[in-house]
């Protein structure tokens, strides 16, 4: 597997905190996950290889160039940020569109592939909307066509389907694997094991700025069903949420949130659980969910010390 | 080892770098804040004292004995420039301040400097805003007020003596609009907020401009100009057309020197400012 992204003892500092700590690792095509807690480094691991940050220590290529300081890298290399980086008040197609004027397409070209990269994502019917009125799911998946028109050989996503519903993460999910399976290479971040393994079974274990290990997700997730899981979900209609998923054997506690709209379900396997909600997701209009990361962190902990 | 299905196309980086990369930049900002009616309004506004310079040459050209007490000559320019800079300070402020700020509050410039662009490329690109639309409140009305001058009046334009007056509409209004361009740029990438940038513009040009007069009333030394940058420039304009204000005529080259400064402070501070990824330490 040729190295398209090489991180050789690189080390970011912020002042006197350390990011990232002596990382050497290669990434080759195909889908890599960057799995780690929130504070670990994932952030800093993307920015390094985008060439958003310099290192501050060794070395990091992209493509067989630095990646610091090579700006005509970003023709071939897509980056979907984690932060919601909008001009509300343009439309999806819009936004599309001045983006790709400056990475330098002719107008008619500019177009087509933003059009391209909205139906990619499932944003057709709405690229005449405002981003402002874009709900979360909405304005994930506009970050994400921004970072696929150009066809980048190279894709950097931090954290993609984070606050998803339940059928746009499916959707993302199967777009990230589509590119992996193309042969583009594509690295996600995420501190929620479920949704990495989703994508890739390749991970990079990331943990107070050290790569601990790296390779197939299937040995972290032995770990991981040590640990009850926590999964947030908001819906229009939470009773009958809790409905559905109160008689199910592998849940241990449900809590409803304070005004009503979140549903927070512990389980001993998440697996089974997302099985089981496609359905009921639906039925009671579930709009938003994510997972805190606290199961990982004890995986982490546990990996430190052992 | 993965076996990877070789349906992806190799797309070919598009060379190195084009060569006008900051355009787009410019383009797109200049057409969200023009569609803004109340800003088109403003900039429509700012052209009155042009009309009313017009009229002045229309009225000593068919009442030569006006010449007395409205006096037509190079002098005109320096003053329609004066009312001019006035204008810059409100373009600037709704055209300029959130430039940055904007960018740095929702994140957008990580997704700039997610192209195929520079740092040096993003901050051309934002300053040509302010720079385009206060050269429309300058340049413009300078030079075609010029244009007309020499068309209702050549027996008072049309003098080889008198040739100096384009050039120095050209020098003032570059500076006033780089200079008001620069400093707007800068104090908006000081801020996220928009508001936050546009006063902290604007008071930064009224609080020094009122500094300078306390001191000016208390001194009477015409080189508290140069605590001023409006004074500053107001002192260039003394000196490229012989404007008679007492207050702020301190050697041409102080005032130059001074701002100069300022556009190279406000340089670095952008340098600092401008990144991907702000640190925090």
């Amino acid at each position: 597997m040729s190295a398209t992204l090489e991180f050789v003892r690189a080390s970011r500092w912020y002042g006197q905190v350390i990011a990232l700590n002596d990382v050497t690792t290669t990434i080759g095509p195909g889908v890599t996950g960057l799995l780690g807690p929130n504070g670990a480094g994932k952030s800093t691991f993307l920015k390094l290889a985008a060439g958003q940050l310099a290192p501050s220590q060794g070395e990091v290529r992209m493509l067989g160039q630095p990646a610091w300081g090579s700006p005509e890298l970003f023709h071939r290399v897509g980056v979907c940020p984690e932060a919601d980086a909008f001009w509300e008040q343009l439309t999806g197609l819009q936004f599309l569109l001045g983006l790709l004027r400056l990475t330098g397409y002719d107008e008619a070209e500019c177009r087509q592939r933003a059009e391209n990269a909205l139906h990619e994502v499932a944003l057709l019917d709405a690229k005449d909307r405002k981003i402002g009125g874009y709900s979360k799911g909405m304005r994930q998946r506009v970050k994400l066509a921004q970072a696929l028109a150009h066809e980048p050989e190279v894709l950097l996503l931090d954290e993609p389907v984070s606050g998803m519903d339940p059928v746009n993460r499916r959707r993302v999910v199967d777009l990230v694997r589509r590119l992996g399976r193309a042969g583009r290479t594509v690295v996600v971040s995420s501190h929620i094991l479920h949704e990495v393994e989703a994508m890739t079974r390749r991970v990079l274990l990331i943990h107070n700025g050290r790569i601990l290990a790296e390779g197939d997700v299937r040995e972290i997730r032995d770990l991981m069903d040590e640990h009850p899981h926590t999964v947030a979900l908001r819906a229009r209609d939470t009773r009958a949420l809790a409905r559905a998923v109160v008689g199910l054997p592998h849940v241990i506690s449900l809590t409803f949130g304070a005004e009503g709209e979140w549903l927070t379900v512990q389980t001993a396997k998440p697996d089974e659980l997302y099985g089981n909600l496609a359905a009921a997701a639906e039925e009671a209009g579930v709009s938003e969910m994510y997972s805190p990361d606290e199961n990982l962190e004890s995986v982490f902990r546990y990996l430190v010390a052992g | 080892m993965p076996i990877y299905e070789q349906t992806y196309r190799r797309h070919e980086a598009r060379g190195p770098l084009r060569r006008v990369r900051f355009w787009p930049i410019t383009r797109e900002a200049l057409r969200l804040i023009l569609a803004r009616r109340w800003f088109l309004a403003l900039l429509v506004a700012a052209w009155l004292p042009f009309v009313v310079e017009v009229i002045r040459i229309y009225v000593v050209t068919r009442f030569p004995e006006a010449n007395r007490i409205l006096p037509v000559d190079g002098r005109l320019f320096g003053e329609l420039l004066g009312w001019q800079a006035f204008f810059t300070m409100f373009i600037t402020i709704f055209g300029g301040a959130g430039l940055v700020a904007n960018d740095l509050r929702t994140g957008a410039i990580l997704v700039y400097l997610s192209r195929p662009l520079t740092r040096r490329d993003y901050v051309v690109g934002k300053l040509g805003v302010p720079l385009l639309l206060n050269l429309s409140a300058t340049l413009a009305p300078g030079l075609l007020l010029y244009a007309v001058a020499l068309a209702l009046a050549p027996d008072l334009f049309w003098k080889w003596d008198l040739a100096w007056i384009a050039p120095a509409v050209v020098v003032q209004s570059l500076t006033v609009s780089m200079v008001m361009s620069l400093v707007a740029l800068a104090v908006s990438s000081l801020s996220r907020s928009v508001r936050v940038a546009g006063l902290g513009f604007f008071g930064l040009l009224i609080g020094l401009e009122v500094a300078r007069g306390i001191l000016y009333a208390l001194y009477r030394r015409p080189e508290t100009a140069l605590l001023s940058l409006q004074a500053d420039l107001r002192s260039l304009g003394v000196t490229l057309f012989g404007l008679a204000d007492r207050s702020v005529n301190v050697p041409w080259a102080y005032a130059a020197a001074m701002l100069a400064a300022v556009s190279i402070g406000c340089l670095l501070v952008l340098r600092s400012r401008v990144r991907a990824v702000e640190i925090v330490q």
